[in-house]
């Protein structure tokens, strides 16, 4: 590994993972130790059960079904955004493990497109909801209400699916390839494995990883806490 | 803009900081899905009434002097000093906030604009920039609260007057009943008697134990933003229903006044109170189905709709029993389209009624209920709340409605059947 590659796809994976979970730690913990409002914020109607209010916060939290009525085209984009977001991260879990039942049932060559197929599925549809979501930001008519933070965010979002989709679409390497420099960041002695070294994916690779790495300690600072904050603001719909 | 004067802001912010409001200042993710639900950013398409906007001011103030990456990297997310420009610009979209909530229902995370101005209005006033017709109406209340020995003998005597009128009205032996220890039912009504005569006349049909509040259920310091008036103005009636031991305070047809009882109060006060707190058209709709009082259910013959006030529908819950009531005695009732949380708000809110600087924006905001209205076809529209009623009846004016406007329990003394 040189310099860099050590820097973004090594070291910094380690820092990225401590500050973010750090930062998420510490961010819940401002919350839960600064008092919840003493006055009732209710939003009505409210289910009567235990159950139908857990469940309607899954809901509300998960779909949001009211702000689909309002904005369908910025919910749609939301949804396909954050449900590829998911699925790409289960596909990325091939580097901590094969899917051995998968592979079993289609084959190493089957196992490959499949991936290649929803993998890079994952990735247009992320890329598309970006770009959407950068125009409605650039050009429409609230522009004013955006603030550097949002263009970051998207930058960094675009960084890391721009170079995944380099990965995917681009590159030649396959998953084990990949598997084999993340068993060595999990063993604590990061290194490219021996076929990849010369290879273009290695600048592609260590981009992807730059903009991850920054993706992940910006996270806690930012105002993608709804990941966790959202469940408590739904509260009001559902809570007491 | 002078330190002290930030100081005094940003110790107002401090002390109204809770766990909700930290929440809403770090998570909400400028998506403007918030925007289309706003009466007076849809009527008005300016920056400052968008929903988002009204709370990413206070948000600067917040990111400056509340976190840390704001102060290391206060242009990433625009966190700033307030001065005089970003203080004009609260002004303008805190007071126009009507506090309906509706942002609030279609934003995917429940911000709480409502709220996040409510807090802005605190900062203002430390500011020196509080709204000063709505700082005049909440000392007034408090002037009365504090001289009773002056205004006690001129309020029984105006009561007095209203039970002599109900009574050449009526043809009835109605009763308008003030200081009585032990009654059931402490009803807080609002200056001027349209809101007591039809109350008092269907608590005489029901046989109530009841007795009238000498002190008006408005608030104008939950309107001015300053919960600490807020609370001194409801002390006036919360402690003359302990005084009494009434078993009920009953709210009039006021959205904002059922709220602050029934919402609020408790908390601010720091202590349970002994009584209940209910909205009158809560126990109206009581009296229908228990059979205390009969109806006549074809009494109103003209199409009838109603306008679900935020502060008792999406905000108080209240959705049902007033569409009960008016149905039983209404057979051409139409609801709006939409209606109950997702009802429009007429404009009317917040105390905006009263300011009159925002006059444009807030009939220009009641577009979107003149339309509702229109499609109902209605003649009649029955409204249990002043400010609403104030709006809808100068829009009606405005907009050639021909409508009636009329409080709910209005409708119900007039289909009232005499007891035999
Ligand atoms: S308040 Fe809610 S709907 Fe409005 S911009 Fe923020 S997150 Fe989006
Ligand atoms: S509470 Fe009502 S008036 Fe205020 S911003 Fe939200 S929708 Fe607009």
């Amino acid at each position: 590994m040189d310099w860099f590659s050590y820097l973004t796809s090594g070291i910094g994976v380690y820092v990225a993972l401590v500050v973010f979970t750090g930062g998420m730690a510490w961010r819940v913990w401002q919350w839960s130790r600064t008092p919840r409002s003493p006055v009732r914020l209710a939003l009505y109607p409210k289910p009567k059960t235990g159950s139908a209010r857990f469940g309607k916060l899954l809901v509300d939290t998960f779909v949001a079904p009211q702000s689909f009525r309002i904005a369908p085209a910025v919910m749609i984009a939301a949804m396909l955004f954050h449900l590829a977001a998911l699925a790409a991260f289960f596909g990325h879990l091939r580097l901590v493990h094969e899917f051995d039942p998968l592979v079993g049932w289609l084959g190493e060559g089957g196992m490959n497109t499949f991936a290649a197929w929803s993998g890079g599925a994952a990735g247009i549809i992320m890329m598309a909801a970006i770009l959407y979501w950068l125009g409605r930001r650039t050009f429409g008519a609230f522009k004013n209400l955006s603030v550097p933070e949002d263009y970051l965010l998207l930058v960094l979002l675009l960084g890391i699916v721009v170079m995944g989709n380099h990965l995917r679409f681009v590159g030649g390497l396959h998953a084990d390839t990949y598997r084999a420099w993340f068993q060595s960041l999990l063993a604590l002695n990061p290194s490219f494995p021996a076929d990849m070294a010369g290879r273009g994916e290695i600048w592609a690779l260590d981009w992807h990883m730059l903009f991850v790495d920054a993706f992940l300690i910006y996270f806690p600072f930012s105002k993608l806490t709804h990941a966790i904050g959202a469940f408590a603001t739904n509260l009001v719909r559902s809570g007491e | 803009m002078e330190k002290k004067t930030i100081e005094s802001m940003v110790g107002v912010l401090d002390a109204r900081m809770n766990r909700q409001l930290k929440q809403y200042m770090d998570i909400c993710a400028r998506c403007a899905i918030c925007k289309d639900a706003c009466h007076q950013y849809v009527a008005t398409g300016d920056m400052k009434y968008l929903p988002a906007r009204r709370a990413e001011l206070l948000r600067q103030i917040y990111r400056k002097y509340f976190t840390k990456a704001g102060q290391f990297m206060p242009a990433l997310y625009e966190a700033r000093e307030p001065d005089e420009n970003l203080i004009d610009e609260l002004y303008e979209s805190t007071y126009a906030c009507t506090g309906c909530r509706r942002c609030t229902y279609f934003c995917p995370f429940s911000i709480d604009t409502g709220w996040i101005t409510a807090v802005s209005k605190g900062v203002l006033i430390a500011a020196g920039r509080g709204n000063e017709m709505l700082g005049q109406l909440a000392d007034a209340a408090l002037f009365k609260a504090d001289n009773m020995d002056m205004f006690d003998s001129i309020i029984v005597d105006g009561f007095k007057d209203v039970e002599r009128e109900l009574r050449e009205e009526t043809g009835r032996d109605v009763a308008i009943p003030v200081d009585v220890a032990g009654a059931d039912i402490l009803y807080v009504a609002l200056a001027g008697s349209h809101s007591i005569k039809p109350a008092a006349v269907i608590f005489d049909a029901a046989g109530a134990s009841w007795t009238l509040s000498k002190f008006e259920a408005a608030n104008y310091g939950f309107f001015f933003g300053d919960p600490a008036k807020a609370k001194l103005i409801a002390d006036r009636f919360m402690n003359e229903a302990k005084r009494l031991g009434v078993k009920e305070v009953v709210i009039t047809e006021c959205g904002h006044a059922y709220r602050v009882a029934e919402m609020f109060y408790e908390a601010w006060a720091k202590e349970k109170m002994p009584f209940k707190v209910r909205h009158i058209l809560e126990v109206i709709d009581d009296y229908i189905k228990d059979g205390r009082i009969t109806v006549d259910p074809k009494a109103i013959t003209q199409r009838v709709t109603y306008h679900d006030p935020c502060q008792i529908g999406r905000n108080g819950g209240i959705y049902e029993q007033p569409r009960d009531i008016v149905t039983a005695i209404a057979p051409d009732f139409v609801d709006m389209t939409p209606n109950r949380e997702t009802q429009w708000c007429c404009g009317g809110g917040g105390g905006i009624v009263a300011m009159e600087e925002f006059n444009t924006v807030r009939l220009a905001s009641g577009g979107k209920k003149v339309e509702q209205i229109r499609a109902t076809g209605a003649t009649i529209l029955a409204c249990p709340c002043e400010n609403c009623r104030l709006q809808i009846e100068e829009l009606d004016k405005v907009h050639d409605l021909g409508l009636r406007i009329v409080p709910v329990m209005e409708l119900v003394a007039e289909a009232l059947v005499p007891k035999k």
